[in-house]
């Protein structure tokens, strides 16, 4: 990635050296990092909102508000997943690291993969 | 205007909720009678809510509501089912749906639902209308 913001579902007060939430719908808060050619230049934190049924949507108007591009998650409901694409952040998976670090470091090498729609929670399976 | 669009073979079943949610100003209520046809609506018509019975002849109601985040993951759904609402749970993990309704719904059913769905329109108002 050269350019653009990604958020990490984050457990705490999030931030780089923070650890990941592996339920993005129900984490503490939002670690946004900015990255301005190749190299991470700010991060924010955004609290989550409250996530009732059915409230899938919410995380993905939040984050869209905040001009997220890429959001790397643990865990996904397929209906978030397609909000997600349906307003243009891709949605990167890594389930085994809780540091967020290393799997931003990932996403900007271009070593970390899209979400594959079999990968999704949910569905009893 | 709220588009709430209601997805059953038995549509008496539904007079009681249908007719608290038509008493409803701000709503307009459409009607198809399988799930096929309800697939071809939401992908021609802008619905805030699709309320699905539990079985509708070509697919279930759950099965509907999966096949609909291809068409418009924006889309709230709410559904018949006689699961308990632990099965319930399992069953429509991931589909985010808004609520899990009677066999027979009711008026207080049709109340909550649509208040419900106000609440949640307002915190996803950015997505919905960008």
């Amino acid at each position: 990635m050269e350019n653009g913001r990604i958020a990490i579902p984050s457990q705490g007060n999030g931030g780089l050296d923070g650890q990941r939430s592996g339920h993005f719908g129900h984490c503490d808060v939002f670690t946004l990092v900015d990255v301005e050619g190749g190299e991470i230049k700010k991060t924010t934190m955004v609290p989550n909102q409250e996530h009732d049924q059915g409230g899938c949507m919410v995380p993905v108007n939040l984050l869209a508000k905040h001009k997220v591009t890429a959001l790397i998650v643990g865990g996904i409901g397929k209906r978030p997943l397609m909000g997600f694409n349906q307003v243009g952040i891709d949605v990167y998976h890594d389930a085994a690291r809780v540091e967020i670090r290393p799997v931003v470091e990932d996403l900007i090498a271009g070593e970390l993969p899209l979400i594959e729609e079999d990968q999704v929670c949910g569905g009893g399976k | 205007m709220i588009k709430l669009l209601l997805v059953t073979p038995a549509r008496d079943s539904f007079a009681g909720w249908a007719s608290a949610v038509e008493r409803r100003d701000e709503v307009e209520l459409f009607w198809a009678q399988s799930g096929g046809k309800a697939l071809d609506m939401v992908a021609d018509t802008l619905v805030d809510l699709v309320v699905t019975d539990e079985f509708l002849g070509d697919m279930t109601g759950l099965e509907l509501a999966e096949r609909m985040l291809s068409v418009n993951p924006m889309i709230n759904c709410a559904a018949v089912s006689t699961l308990s609402s632990k099965q319930f749970h399992e069953a429509s993990e991931g589909l985010g749906l808004l609520a899990q309704l009677a066999a027979v719904p009711d008026k207080e059913q049709a109340e909550e639902l649509l208040q419900r769905l106000i609440d949640l329109k307002k915190r996803v108002a950015y997505v919905q209308s960008p």
